[in-house]
Parts: structure tokens; C-alpha cells; sequence
């Protein structure tokens, strides 16, 4: 009943989309833009409660048991603090840099939804060039962690940015050469378009080296451990974060699971079908295939030792981007020629 | 403009502590890094003196028992000991060899609480998020509740009186001993296949912070790290003390002088202290008693004037030299290890890169309550 009601909504917002009619235009962007806000808060919100248990119980520990039944609403109390806190901005600062850093991030992150879809049905818009424009998307994270970390004035917020510049050398290049290959596979760089190329069988059966370069990058993007160089915690403090106080730091976590998601929207429609699957609507498998991903993600966390920049930088140029054109040649002469 | 500011400024001074997550409390290192590279460093210490040295001198002998576990949190019983076996070295008291067993026994595991945390430690510092901390910890703090039943308190246990101990041991110690070490020697290799099969551990402490054997030898470093730089020391071999003359085990050596060798010179010492644990607990007559003398206000006439004890604590050789007056010490200076071992810090960061500041940290094991004292 729910699943016939809810398709029937977006049936009307679809009509609405095609009528050509400005307001009903409007009206059925708004009401995605609700759709969206509410995955995001909710993803957000769980992940941010799921990571502390999960963390907790690989390290013998409880995690949040007091607020709310299993500390569920241990987050909320958290976020409600951090609001309440006093904003601190240093005096070193570029206060319009400082301002503007995290929101813009933010702002980005979002925007990956014009073209991730959610399901057939569920997307802003339909661009023919979608992939292309995620990786532009994408590229412009490192430019902002730059931006607001020499912002701050704090040295360590420094070498978090001398730090991001060398990590992105390390880790785009051949992010880039994946999703070629992908477009390349998929004849296509239509995002609905890869899904569909995917009916026969998930590229990440088809190209498997392809698949762990992309999963390792996407952590270095993320900015997840063993890569999590920019917020090393036990180096810098909180790396470009340190510098941050209360709201502007609730925002960052808030920014952090954000990503994750996106991250892993991403690689479930690049690798693993995006929504295809039996029975279930297809947002719903997408999103199941998105928290496996999340959750691996999580689970690296506990396990690995932080790795050292510099070697990042070795293990891009000697490993990632020689394998990722490995697998560009494989696909090439195995799945085209 | 703000941005030209960071472009001059090369190399870039940075402040790491005193109020820094992993310095292991107040230390505060003076770092200049040109990108990530160390230029030079410097080490502040003194944030957490308390003057222990002078707090000793105005205690009745068995006053300052307390203030001796704090110096070393890690190894409380440790300190505790090598101050009273100074104090029994100045009145010239002989143990009975229940009391000697019983101390040994209660050290070994001390030691091993000690070097359980450090490898949590370690891992914490080179950025795992508290994994394996939390895992040794909990090892740790099974070894801590054995000590608990031994000695009636958890963490800070003035337990040693002149002569002897507190307290003998608690009927069923040596059952929950034995039990305790099979389930350690367990965890050992796990840990070790854990850490040393993870390419990323093993490149973080590879032929990190090196330091040779002369200069290891000059700097006056003792403890893991110095066997870790190939010198055969420990004063538990070298001058040996209570029992360890009568028990088998072997000086823990390795020659490369990195991080990585210092974390295993501790790995292999864990399983030391379990094998000399059991033998002492085999050896350990069953029959007299342990406990030591009362605390008397006015000890027994001084006959060494002068002595200096040393032991092997588990971050190294500490010495006591010790001036006695009957009623309280006239002066007792400390040789704390980490202090000495701290001094290496410089020599071993320098033209190493930023991150590797922590891992040289964790692998030297810092006390920093021990270092200012």
C-alpha cells in the first residue's frame, strides 16, 4: 500500500516536472529537495550513532548506552551541545574563508544529487555527461579542505593542507582512470545509462582490479582511516578541524557521514547495479547496497594503522595508478576489442 | 595577506604540546618542519615537576611509598619496590626468601601490565583509533586484578614494607596465576600476528627513529629501547638481585635499533616475565611468611650512610642513591629511566617526517610523571 501510494506521488511529481509549467516545476523540486533532506538526516544521523556501536563492540567497549534506548539519541544530546556551545572564530583567521569553508563543502556534497539517482524514477535531472560532472564535483573537496585550513591561521591546519594537496596527486588520477574505464565498459557516461549496462552482470565482477583501486580511493576521499591523514588525530590535533568550535564543528560531522554516503552511492552504482535487484523497489536496494559499503567502510576504521603521507603518495604513483591503467587495458582488450 | 604569511614562514615552527593528544601528557616538543620533514627539534619538559625528590626528604622512610608509585603509573609496585629495597639497603635488612619470591613474582607481572599498555599505546599513536589499545587493556587489567588479590588495591598499591610485603599471598594466588599466564602466552602471538602481518604497522615502525649501539651507549639509554639498539643489558642479569639468579631466562636482544625492534624487545620480554613467573611460582618455597616489618616511627640505626639500588624497571635501569638519616632520607636522587631515554628523542626525530614524531614517542614508552618527577 505504502509502495503503490509513494509510487503514485512520484508519478505526479514526474508529470508535474514534464508539464513545463514553472510553479509545478518548483513545487516538485522542493518536494525532492524534502525527499532528499530526509535520507540524509537519516542516514546521517544512524551512521553517526551505528559507527560509535559499532567501534564499541570491535573494541570491547559498550559505546553509548545512557540516552535513549541502546544511546540512540546519544548524537542528538551531542549535536544539541555543540549548538548551545560558544562559536569560537581565532584571531588569525580569514574570516571570510573561515565563514565560508565548511558550508561550501557542504553545499557541494549535496549537490551530487542533481545527478546520483536514486532510482529510476527518483533523480533531479538526467545529465548525459553525469559521470563527468560527479568527478568535477568530487575534485572540488580538496580545494575547499585547502581553503578553509589555511584559513584558520593554525600551523596545524597548515600542514593539513600541504597534506591535501600531496594526497590528491596521489589518489585522483587514478580515481579518474577507473571511471573511464567504467564509461568505457558501459559505453556510456550517463549515470542511468552504467546501470543499465550492468543488467548482464556488476562491473565489479567484470573488472575487479578496477574495483579495489576505485574502494581505496574513495577512502582517501573520504578522508577514512588508514588514509585519514588531514584529521590524524593522534598527529594533528584535528588537522583543518582544530580550529573549528561548536556549530561549524557539528556541521564537519554532519559533512563527514554525508560524504560517506555519497562515497557509497557512488560505488553502488558504479560497481555493484545502483538499484537494480528483485522484489524490493528499487531505492531500496540501492540504498541497502550503499550501508553494506558504509559499513565495510566503518569496519576498515577499526582496524588499520594510519598510513604515512608520504608513502600514500608512493602507494598512488607505484601501486593505484599503475593497476587502474592495468585494468583500463584489460577492460579495453577483454570487453571492447 | 594571510596566505603570503604561510608561504615565508619555511621551516614552520610548530608547538606539538604540552597540551597535544598523544605526547603522553605534558611534554612539549619545539618542532621546526620544512613540509613534513623534521629540521629540528627541541624537548621542554618539566610541566608535571613536583618535586618528588624533596618530598621524600621530608617523610618518615615509609611515608614515601606513595609518592614513589606516582612517578611511574604504569609500573607503580616497580618504583615501590626499588625505594624500599633502598631504604632495607641503608639498614642493612635481609629478605627471607619467601618475601624475595614473592616480590619477584609481583614485579614480573608488573612488568608485563607495563609493557601490555605500551603496545596499546604504540597503536594509539600511530593512528589506530584505540583497537588495540583497547584490547591490551584489557589484557592489562587482568593482570591488574590478580595484583588486586595479591595486594587489596587496583592501580597504586603500596604493598612493600622493610623486610617484606603488606600482606603474604592470598590462598589460590598461584591457581589464578597459572591460569592467567596460559591465557596471556595465548595472546601474545595473537597480537603479534595481528600487528606484525599488517604491512601498514610494519611501515609506520620499520627503520623508524633509529639510534646505533654507541650512540645508544653514550646517550646513557637503558631498558627495551637500549636492548632494541643490540647492547646485552639488564640489570636483572648483570646485577642480579632477590631471585633471578636461580631462574632461566634469557636477555631479549635485537640489533636494529628502530621502533620496530623496540616494540619487539618488548614482545619477547612479555614471554620472559610469563616463563620466569611460572618458575618462580614452582620455586617458591611453600611454607613461612612474607610480610615485613610494621612501620615504626623510629627505624633501627642506620649502617650504610650511602647506597645506591638499582633495578630493572620495565622502561629501564632507575637508580636510588640514597643519603639515610635514622628517621627519613637526608637526600635521595632518582635516576629515572625515562628521562634518561627521553634525551634520545632529538638524536632519533631528526630528518624524520612529522608522523614519525609519534611513533618514536609511543616506542619509547614515556612516562612523562617520571621523566619531570
Amino acid at each position: 500500500m505504502l509502495i503503490s501510494s509513494s509510487y503514485s506521488l512520484i508519478s505526479t511529481f514526474n508529470s508535474w516536472l514534464s508539464s513545463g509549467n514553472i510553479l509545478l516545476n518548483i513545487l516538485a523540486l522542493i518536494a525532492y529537495g524534502i525527499f532528499i533532506s530526509i535520507i540524509l538526516s537519516v542516514y546521517d544521523y544512524l551512521f553517526g550513532w551505528a559507527e560509535r556501536k559499532i567501534i564499541a563492540k570491535v573494541q570491547l567497549r559498550h559505546g553509548p548506552t545512557y540516552v535513549g534506548k541502546f544511546g540512540i539519541l546519544q548524537n542528538l544530546a551531542d549535536v544539541i551541545k555543540l549548538l548551545a556551545k560558544e562559536h569560537i572564530v581565532p584571531d588569525t583567521a580569514d574570516k571570510f574563508l573561515y565563514a565560508i569553508g565548511l558550508p561550501a563543502m557542504m553545499a557541494i556534497s549535496v549537490l551530487l544529487v542533481l545527478v546520483l539517482p536514486f532510482s529510476p524514477y527518483l533523480q533531479a535531472t538526467n545529465l548525459a555527461l553525469g559521470l563527468l560532472f560527479v568527478l568535477v564535483l568530487l575534485s572540488f573537496m580538496p580545494l575547499f579542505i585547502f581553503v578553509s585550513a589555511y584559513s584558520t591561521g593554525n600551523k596545524f591546519a597548515d600542514i593539513s593542507a600541504q597534506r591535501s594537496v600531496l594526497m590528491m596527486l596521489s589518489y585522483e588520477l587514478p580515481m579518474l582512470i577507473v571511471l573511464a574505464s567504467v564509461a568505457l565498459l558501459s559505453k556510456s557516461f550517463n549515470i542511468a545509462g552504467i546501470i543499465s549496462a550492468q543488467s548482464t552482470g556488476w562491473f565489479v565482477w567484470l573488472m575487479p582490479i578496477g574495483f579495489i583501486v576505485f574502494f581505496v580511493a574513495m577512502l582517501a576521499e573520504l578522508e577514512r582511516p588508514p588514509f585519514d591523514f588531514l584529521e590524524a588525530d593522534s598527529e594533528l590535533i584535528a588537522g583543518w578541524l582544530t580550529d573549528y568550535s561548536a556549530p561549524y564543528y557539528a556541521l564537519s560531522l554532519f559533512l563527514d557521514y554525508t560524504r560517506m554516503l555519497f562515497g557509497s552511492l557512488i560505488m553502488a552504482i558504479l560497481f555493484f547495479g545502483g538499484w537494480s535487484g528483485p522484489f524490493l523497489p528499487p531505492i531500496i536496494w540501492l540504498l541497502i547496497k550503499a550501508v553494506i559499503i558504509s559499513l565495510f567502510i566503518i569496519i576498515i576504521r577499526t582496524t588499520l594503522v594510519r598510513m604515512r603521507i608520504d608513502r600514500m603518495l608512493k602507494f598512488g604513483w607505484v601501486w593505484m595508478l599503475p593497476l587502474s591503467l592495468v585494468n583500463l587495458i584489460i577492460t579495453y582488450m577483454v570487453f571492447i576489442h | 595577506m594571510h596566505l603570503m604569511r604561510v608561504v615565508i614562514d619555511v621551516p614552520v615552527r610548530i608547538n606539538v604540546g604540552p597540551i597535544h593528544p598523544s605526547t603522553h601528557g605534558v611534554l612539549r616538543l619545539v618542532v621546526d618542519v620544512e613540509g613534513d620533514k623534521i629540521e629540528n627539534m627541541e624537548a621542554h619538559i618539566g610541566f608535571l615537576h613536583r618535586g618528588v625528590e624533596k618530598l621524600l626528604e621530608n617523610r618518615m622512610y615509609m611515608q614515601a611509598c606513595p609518592h614513589m608509585e606516582k612517578l611511574d603509573y604504569f609500573a607503580p609496585m616497580s618504583y615501590d619496590e626499588l625505594y624500599v629495597a633502598a631504604v632495607e639497603q641503608a639498614y642493612g635488612i635481609e629478605l627471607k626468601e619467601k618475601a624475595m619470591y614473592v616480590r619477584t613474582i609481583l614485579l614480573e607481572l608488573q612488568r608485563i601490565a607495563s609493557h601490555l599498555a605500551s603496545i596499546g599505546f604504540l597503536c594509539n599513536d600511530i593512528g589506530q583509533l584505540f583497537t588495540a589499545f583497547m584490547w591490551s587493556f584489557k589484557d592489562r587489567d587482568m593482570v591488574l586484578k590478580l595484583l588486586e588479590a595479591a595486594t587489596g588495591t587496583r592501580m597504586f598499591y603500596v604493598n612493600m614494607r622493610i623486610g617484606g610485603l603488606v600482606r603474604d599471598l592470598p590462598p589460590g594466588f598461584e591457581d589464578s596465576a597459572i591460569e592467567l599466564l596460559d591465557y596471556l602466552s595465548k595472546r601474545i602471538p595473537a597480537y603479534e600476528k595481528y600487528l606484525e602481518k599488517n604491512p601498514v604497522f610494519m611501515e609506520r615502525n620499520k627503520g623508524i627513529g633509529v639510534i646505533s649501539r654507541d650512540e645508544a651507549k653514550n646517550l646513557g639509554i637503558t631498558g627495551p629501547v637500549l636492548r632494541g639498539s643490540g647492547v646485552s643489558y639488564d640489570i636483572r642479569k648483570n646485577k642480579p638481585y632477590y631471585v633471578y639468579e636461580k631462574l632461566n631466562f634469557r636477555i631479549q636482544v635485537r640489533n636494529e635499533g628502530d621502533n620496530f625492534a623496540r616494540y619487539k624487545v618488548r614482545m619477547l620480554e612479555l614471554r620472559e616475565s610469563i616463563r620466569i613467573v611460572r618458575e618462580a611460582l614452582k620455586k617458591m618455597p611453600p611454607e613461612g611468611s612474607a610480610v615485613g616489618m610494621p612501620i615504626r616511627l623510629i627505624g633501627p640505626p642506620v649502617k650504610n650512610k650511602i647506597t645506591i639500588t638499582e633495578r630493572e624497571l620495565p622502561r629501564g635501569e632507575c637508580m636510588i642513591y640514597l643519603v639515610a638519616d635514622p628517621q627519613r632520607p637526608y637526600r635521595a636522587y632518582i635516576r629515572s629511566a625515562n628521562f634518561i631515554n627521553l634525551s634520545a628523542i632529538e638524536e632519533m626525530c631528526k630528518g624524520q617526517r612529522f608522523a614519525d614524531i609519534f611513533s618514536i614517542i609511543g616506542g619509547l614508552d614515556m612516562v612523562m610523571a617520571d621523566v619531570d618527577k
